[in-house]
C-alpha cells in the first residue's frame, strides 16, 4: 500500500518530519515501510506554455511549434502529438529536466532545433493518457502545471497491514502519524453534506451477517469527464489509474478512508430496489473486467429486479457501469463479511482493491462518512450535481465489543518494564481508544475501526502500548526460573554422531529437495499407493514427496561426475510414505544415504564404503540378497545389525549410472531403536593365547562370510578372535576355485592352552569343515 | 729401578698407549678388540696386576690405587668412543630418513557438513545450554497444526502470507516450523522451553534469493510471567553467540496471528555497523526474525490456561542465517547438491 506524504500531511496538523523520518517512525511504531520514493521530481521545472504557431514539418507527421513559455521565453519545439495546435495551453518541459525516465535535451529533428518538449499526461506520470499533450485552461504561460506538486511516496508492506483494516486508507495512517508525532488528526469528512430525506431507492439486505450495512445516495445531473489534474495526480502517485471523474472519486475516497465504493449508472438500474443477497446457483454476472462469472449461493451479489449488477465487495457489473453519457448515478458504500468476500475472491481468482480491503474486515461505521466525502468531491468536479432525496441506509450493527479490562500490574509484567498509568492513558487515547480508570488499571473501549477483528483482548492492548512507548525502552532481562536439564533428543544426537563420523571419514553432506518427478518414480518403481501427491506442485512434473532419498543421490552422482572423477558424500533426510485416508499424515522416516562414487573400475570403492558402514554400525553384516531394480545384480546386499535388517548396501546398476557408485542406505530411526546400551567391560585375559592359520578351498562365488561363520561355529568357546588373511585364486587351485585363509586365535580364561589342546581345537575345526564338504589346505 | 718404580712406569705407559689405540679405532668392532686386549680378563691390566705379588704391603696399596685409577680413565675413554660411534650411526640413519613433507597426502579428502547443519548445530547448543529441548515435527502436516491451532482460521488473510503446498488428501507441507510449537505444548505441557529446527516449504518461484524449500528454527518458552524483556534477553543472547560478538537488536511491530504482541526483530547491520550499506539497503538494520508473546488463543487451543501461563515464541530463518554467516549470495546452492559448493564448509 502506497501512502502519499503530502496527503498524510494534509490530514494532520502539527510538527512535520521529513519523508524519511516519517517512514522510519511508521516502521518502528506501526507497520513496516519498504522505503520512500520521490514523486514528480520534475514538476517544479515544468511550466505552462501556449502554442503560438504550429506547422507540419514537410514530409512528416510531426509539428514544428513556436511556444510562449512565459519567463522562459519563446521556444521552438518539435512535437508529435496530433492535438498540438495554435492557441493550446499545455505543459513545457525545458532541456535538462528528466521526465518519464528520460532527460530532455536540445536536439535537431528533421532539421529543426527542438528546445524542449511538450508533454502528455503519461509523460509527466499523472495519468495514462499518451494520445496527446496536456490541454490546460485558466492558466497563463510560465505558471506551474496546476495540481502537479512533487510528493514522496511511502510504501508500506501489505503483509504488515493484514490485521489493520483501518490502515488501508490515508486517514487511518494519519491517525497513527498524529499519535506518533503528537500532531492533530484532521477529519476530511463533512458528514452534514448527506441530506436527511428518503432515498428514491429501496435497499433490501437478505442476510445481515453477510452484509451488515449498505448505504447509498442517488445523485443527478452529473457529467462524466476527466478529473482535474490534482485528482489524477494524486491517484497516479499511489499507483491507481485515473479513469473518469466519477470512478476517480470512488477510488480517492477508498484510498483516503479505506472504504471501497462503487458508482452505478442509475438509469440502467431496473426497478427501485437494490437487493443484497446470495447468488442463486449458476447465476451469471458480467463484470467490469469483461469476465463473466458463474456464481453459487456462497457468493453475495448486489442485484436489481433484473439480476446481479455487481459482485458484492469484489467488482462492479458491466451492464450497470457508468459511461460517457451517464447523468444519474447511485453511489454505493457498503460493508460485507470479511470471510465471505475472501472466499468469493479466492474462488473466482479475482483480487481487487475492494476485496483486499473488505477481507480485512472494514468498519461498518465508515459507509456514510465515505458517501459524504464522495459527495463533497463530486460537487467540486460537477458543481451542478445534486442529490435526489437523501441517504439510503440499512444497517445490522454488530454488537459493540465489551470494554477490555487492562490491569496495570499485568501490563507491566507483560512488557517487562514499569510505565506510568497516565502514559498508558495518553497512548491509548491518542489512537482513538476510550479510556476509564478502574481499581487496578484501566477499562478500555475499542473504537469501531479497530473492533472488527483486530482488538478484543487485553493482550492486544499490550501491543498498542508497547509499540507507542517503544520497545527500545525495555531492558533485556534473564528469566527467574529454576534450571532444569532439557529433554534429550536422541534422534538429533544420533544424526550428529553420524554426521561427525562421516565428515571425519571424508564425506560431504548434501541436502536434496523433498520432491521427486514422475520419471524418477517410474525409474525406481515406487509403488504408487505409497506416494504422497502434491495438489499444486511447484512444477507439474514435481508432483510427489520423495519416498526414498535414492533418486536425489543418483542425481547428485550424475551432476558431480561432471566435475570430479571420485567423490564421497552423504545425506540424512526423510522418506515420506503415504497412509490411506483424507487428512492422514504420511509416515516420515529418517534415512541415511552414504555414497562413494568413482569413474575407476574395480571394487575397491565397495570395500572402502563397507569399512565406513562398519564404522557407523559396529558389527553390521552385509548379507548378499536378490538385487532391487536399481541395484547391480551381483553387488547388492542387505545390511543386518543388532538382529534386524536396517538397510541396503549396493552399487548402482550400470544402466542407471555410467560410473560406479557404492551406496549404503540405512533406516536411521530403526538403527536408533537398535542402538546398543552402554557396553560392559570385559576382564583382560591373564593367560596367553595361541594362533594358527587355516585355508579353505571353495567355489569362486562362495561367500567368505559363510565360511567364516562355519569356522567360528566349529572352533567353539576357545576361539578368541578370527582374522581374515587373504583370498587366493590360481595354480595349483583348479579353475573356478579359491582359497580363503584365516588366522584363528584361541585361549582359555583360566589357564594357558597346552599344545595338545590347541591341536585338538584345530582338528575339531578341520573335521567339522570337512564334514560339511569343504576342502582344507592344511 | 725398583720393582715398584718399574710397575708404576709400565702402568703409565700402558695408559698412554691404550688411549692412543682407543682413539685410533674406527669401528665398534675394533674398539671391542682393544677393550678385550686392555681390560679383558687376560688383558694387559690383568697381567700387570698379577705382578703385584712381588711388592710390599704398602707398595701394593699404592700400586692398587694407581691400577684402579688407570682402569677408570680407560673405561671412560672406551665409553666416550662408543658413544661417538652410536651418535654417528644414529646421525646416518636420520639423514637417510629425509622425506618431503610437502607432498600431498593420500586417502579421502577432508569431509564437510552442510552450512545449514553447521549453524543449526551451533544454535541447538546455545539453546540446550539455556535449558531448551530440541523437538522435531512432520514435514507433511495437518491444516489444523499448521494454521488453525496457531490462530489462523480458514479464510484468515494471514494464510495468504504463506503460499502453501497442498497434498491431494487435504494435508499440506508445513509452511513454517511453528506447528511443532503446538505439538510441543501438547506433548510436554508447561513450563516449556523448546526449539524446533526443520525444513519448511512455500510454493514460491525460485530465484537467487527465494526458494520453495528452506530451513527455519522455531523457539518457544512457556512459563509464568514471561515478558517482552525476557524475549529480548534470549534473542540478544542467541544472536551474540551466533555472530560471535555483541549485537544490537531492535523490536518493531510485526503481525503474526499466533503472537500478540508480535514483533519483527532487526539486528544492527554487521557489515556497516549501522551507518548504512547495500546489504542493509542503507537503513543500518537487517530484518532477522519474527517473534512475540504467544497469543492466548494459541495457548488455549493447546490446552494451556493463558491466565496462568504465557510465553514467547520466535522463528529464525536458518537458511537466511547461514547465507549471512558464509556470505552465500545464491540460495539455490543450498539444495543444489554441488560438491564444489558444499566442500567449502
Ligand atoms: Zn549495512
Amino acid at each position: 500500500m502506497k501512502f502519499s506524504y503530502n496527503w498524510l500531511n494534509a490530514l494532520t496538523d502539527g510538527p512535520r518530519q521529513s519523508p524519511q523520518e516519517l517512514s522510519n517512525l511508521i516502521t518502528m511504531k506501526t507497520a513496516e515501510s519498504e522505503g520512500v520514493e520521490p514523486w514528480g521530481e520534475a514538476f517544479p521545472q515544468v511550466v505552462v506554455a501556449r502554442v503560438e504557431h504550429a506547422e507540419l514539418v514537410p514530409d512528416s507527421r510531426i509539428v514544428k511549434a513556436e511556444v510562449d513559455a512565459g519567463p522562459l521565453g519563446r521556444k521552438t519545439v518539435v512535437c508529435g502529438a496530433p492535438n498540438c495546435r495554435a492557441g493550446l495551453l499545455t505543459a513545457f518541459v525545458p532541456p535538462g529536466v528528466t521526465v518519464d525516465g528520460k532527460e530532455i535535451r536540445e536536439a535537431t529533428i528533421r532539421g529543426v532545433l527542438s528546445q524542449g518538449m511538450l508533454a502528455s499526461g503519461s509523460e509527466l506520470g499523472i495519468n495514462k493518457d499518451y494520445e496527446g499533450i496536456l490541454e490546460l485552461s485558466g492558466v497563463n504561460p510560465g505558471d506551474p502545471v496546476p495540481g502537479c506538486e512533487p510528493d514522496f511516496i511511502i510504501e508500506i508492506d501489505n503483509k504488515s497491514l493484514t490485521h489493520r483494516p483501518d490502515l488501508w486508507g490515508h486517514y487511518g495512517m494519519a491517525r497513527e502519524v498524529a499519535a506518533i508525532t503528537g500532531s492533530k488528526l484532521v477529519d476530511p469528512v463533512k458528514i452534514e453534506l448527506v441530506p436527511e430525506a428518503p432515498c428514491p431507492f429501496e435497499i433490501e439486505i437478505a442476510d445481515g451477517k453477510l452484509a451488515p450495512r449498505y448505504s447509498g445516495l442517488l445523485v443527478e445531473n452529473v457529467t462524466v469527464q476527466a478529473s482535474p489534474l490534482w485528482l489524477q495526480n494524486r491517484l497516479s502517485s499511489i499507483g491507481l489509474n485515473p479513469i473518469n471523474n466519477l470512478v476517480d472519486i470512488t477510488n480517492l475516497v477508498m484510498a483516503e478512508l479505506g472504504q471501497p465504493m462503487h458508482a452505478f449508472d442509475a438509469d440502467k438500474l431496473r426497478g427501485n430496489t437494490i437487493y443484497i443477497r446470495p447468488a442463486t446457483e449458476g447465476e451469471r454476472c458480467l463484470a467490469l473486467n469483461d469476465e463473466e462469472y458463474v456464481l453459487t449461493p456462497a457468493n453475495v451479489v448486489i442485484a436489481d429486479q433484473g439480476g446481479p449488477i455487481a459482485l458484492a465487495g469484489v467488482i462492479g457489473g458491466k451492464e450497470s457501469a457508468i459511461f460517457e453519457g451517464t447523468t444519474r448515478i447511485f453511489f454505493e458504500s457498503a460493508n460485507f463479511q470479511a470471510s465471505n468476500i475472501r472466499r468469493t475472491s479466492s474462488a473466482l481468482k479475482l483480487r481487487t482493491d475492494a476485496s483486499m480491503r473488505f477481507e480485512k474486515a472494514q468498519d461498518p461505521e465508515n459507509t456514510v462518512r465515505a458517501l459524504a466525502r464522495a459527495l463533497e468531491l463530486l460537487l467540486e468536479v460537477c458543481p451542478d450535481a445534486r442529490v435526489s432525496g437523501g441517504l439510503g441506509d440499512v444497517y445490522y450493527p454488530v454488537p459493540a465489543p465489551a470494554p477490555i479490562h487492562l490491569p496495570h500490574a499485568w501490563l507491566e509484567r507483560k512488557l517487562g518494564r514499569a510505565i506510568p498509568r497516565e502514559e498508558v492513558k495518553r497512548i491509548l487515547s491518542s489512537i482513538g481508544f476510550g479510556v476509564a480508570e478502574s481499581a487496578d488499571g484501566l477499562v478500555v473501549e475499542v473504537p469501531s475501526w479497530r473492533a472488527t477483528k483486530d482488538i478484543s483482548l487485553k493482550d492486544d492492548l499490550v501491543e498498542e502500548v508497547g509499540r507507542m512507548v517503544g520497545y527500545a525502552s525495555i531492558t533485556p532481562q534473564p528469566p527467574h526460573t529454576p534450571a532444569v536439564p532439557p529433554h534429550e533428543n536422541h534422534e538429533h544426537g544420533q544424526h550428529r554422531q553420524v554426521r561427525g563420523a562421516l565428515r571425519a571419514l571424508g564425506f560431504t553432506e548434501v541436502y536434496n529437495y523433498s520432491f521427486v518427478t514422475e520419471k524418477q518414480v517410474a525409474a525406481f518403481g515406487f509403488p504408487s499407493a505409497e506416494l504422497v501427491h502434491i495438489a499444486n506442485p511447484i512444477a507439474a512434473e514435481l508432483a510427489f514427496m520423495r519416498p526414498s532419498l535414492l533418486p536425489g543421490i543418483l542425481q547428485n552422482c550424475e551432476d558431480n561426475l561432471r566435475h570430479f572423477d571420485e567423490f564421497q558424500f552423504f545425506e540424512i533426510g526423510r522418506e515420506i510414505h503415504a497412509r490411506e485416508g483424507h487428512g492422514q499424515l504420511p509416515v516420515e522416516t529418517n534415512f541415511l544415504a552414504v555414497v562413494h562414487c568413482t569413474k575407476a573400475d574395480g571394487d575397491s570403492h565397495l570395500y572402502a564404503l563397507k569399512r565406513v558402514a562398519r564404522n557407523l554400525f559396529n558389527g553390521a553384516r552385509l548379507e548378499p540378497e536378490a538385487a532391487l531394480a536399481h541395484e547391480h545384480p551381483f553387488r547388492a546386499a542387505r545390511v543386518d545389525w543388532q538382529g534386524e535388517t536396517i538397510g541396503r548396501f549396493f552399487e548402482f546398476h550400470p544402466a542407471k549410472l555410467e560410473a560406479r557408485a557404492a551406496v549404503l542406505y540405512v533406516n536411521l530411526d530403526q538403527a536408533l531403536r537398535l542402538q546398543p546400551g552402554i557396553a560392559r567391560y570385559t576382564p583382560l585375559r591373564r593367560y596367553p593365547t595361541s594362533a594358527f592359520d587355516l585355508s579353505v578351498v571353495v567355489d569362486r562365488r562362495e561367500y567368505s562370510g559363510k565360511v567364516q561363520d562355519a569356522i567360528v561355529r566349529h572352533a567353539g568357546d576357545s576361539l578368541v578372535d578370527i582374522e581374515f588373511l587373504r583370498v587366493y585364486e590360481g595354480a595349483p587351485l583348479p579353475e573356478g576355485r579359491k582359497s580363503l585363509s584365516y588366522r584363528l586365535v584361541v585361549g582359555a580364561l583360566d589357564h594357558t592352552l597346552s599344545h595338545d589342546e590347541v591341536t585338538s581345537v584345530r582338528n575339531q575345526v578341520i573335521a567339522g569343515m570337512e564334514a560339511e564338504g569343504s576342502e582344507l589346505r592344511v | 729401578m725398583t720393582a715398584f718404580e718399574s710397575m708404576e712406569a709400565s702402568l703409565r705407559e700402558m695408559e698412554v698407549s691404550a688411549k692412543e689405540q682407543i682413539e685410533a679405532c674406527n669401528s665398534p668392532e675394533a674398539l671391542e678388540e682393544v677393550r678385550v686386549e686392555v681390560l679383558g680378563r687376560k688383558g694387559k691390566l690383568a697381567q700387570l696386576s698379577k705382578n703385584m705379588g712381588t711388592l710390599t704391603h704398602e707398595q701394593r696399596g699404592s700400586v692398587g690405587k694407581l691400577l684402579n685409577q688407570v682402569k677408570g680413565v680407560l673405561e671412560t675413554a672406551f665409553d666416550a668412543q662408543n658413544q661417538r660411534f652410536a651418535t654417528a650411526v644414529l646421525q646416518a640413519r636420520l639423514e637417510r630418513e629425509w622425506v618431503d613433507l610437502t607432498l600431498p597426502s593420500r586417502g579421502p579428502r577432508r569431509g564437510s557438513l552442510h552450512p545449514v547443519t553447521l549453524i543449526q548445530t551451533e544454535i541447538e547448543d546455545v539453546f540446550r545450554s539455556l535449558g531448551f529441548t530440541v523437538l522435531d515435527g512432520p514435514e507433511v502436516e495437518t491444516e489444523y497444526h499448521n494454521f488453525d491451532a496457531l490462530n489462523i482460521p480458514p479464510h484468515h488473510p494471514a494464510r495468504d502470507m504463506q503460499d502453501t503446498f497442498w497434498m491431494t488428501n487435504g494435508t499440506l507441507l508445513r509452511t513454517h516450523t511453528s506447528p511443532v510449537q503446538v505439538r510441543g505444548m501438547k506433548q510436554l505441557g508447561p513450563p516449556l522451553r523448546m526449539i524446533a529446527p526443520g525444513r519448511v516449504f512455500r510454493n514460491e518461484e525460485v530465484d537467487a534469493s527465494h526458494e520453495h524449500t528452506f530451513y527455519q528454527l522455531e523457539g518457544m518458552m512457556i512459563d509464568r510471567d514471561v515478558s517482552v524483556a525476557h524475549l529480548i534477553y534470549f534473542m540478544k543472547t542467541l544472536l551474540s553467540e551466533v555472530f560471535k560478538r555483541d549485537v544490537t537488536v531492535r523490536l518493531r511491530p510485526g503481525y503474526f496471528p499466533f503472537v500478540e504482541p508480535g514483533f519483527e526483530l532487526d539486528i544492527q547491520c554487521l557489515i556497516c555497523g549501522g551507518s548504512g550499506c547495500p546489504v542493509c539497503k542503507q537503513s543500518g538494520w537487517v530484518e532477522l526474525l519474527p517473534c512475540g508473546l504467544v497469543h492466548p488463543n494459541v495457548l488455549r487451543l493447546s490446552g494451556i490456561n493463558p491466565e496462568e501461563w504465557n510465553g514467547f515464541a520466535f522463528g529464525l530463518g536458518l537458511t537466511r542465517l547461514a547465507m549471512m554467516r558464509y556470505g552465500i549470495d545464491d540460495i539455490r546452492h543450498l539444495l543444489g547438491g554441488d560438491l564444489r559448493f558444499l566442500r567449502q564448509f
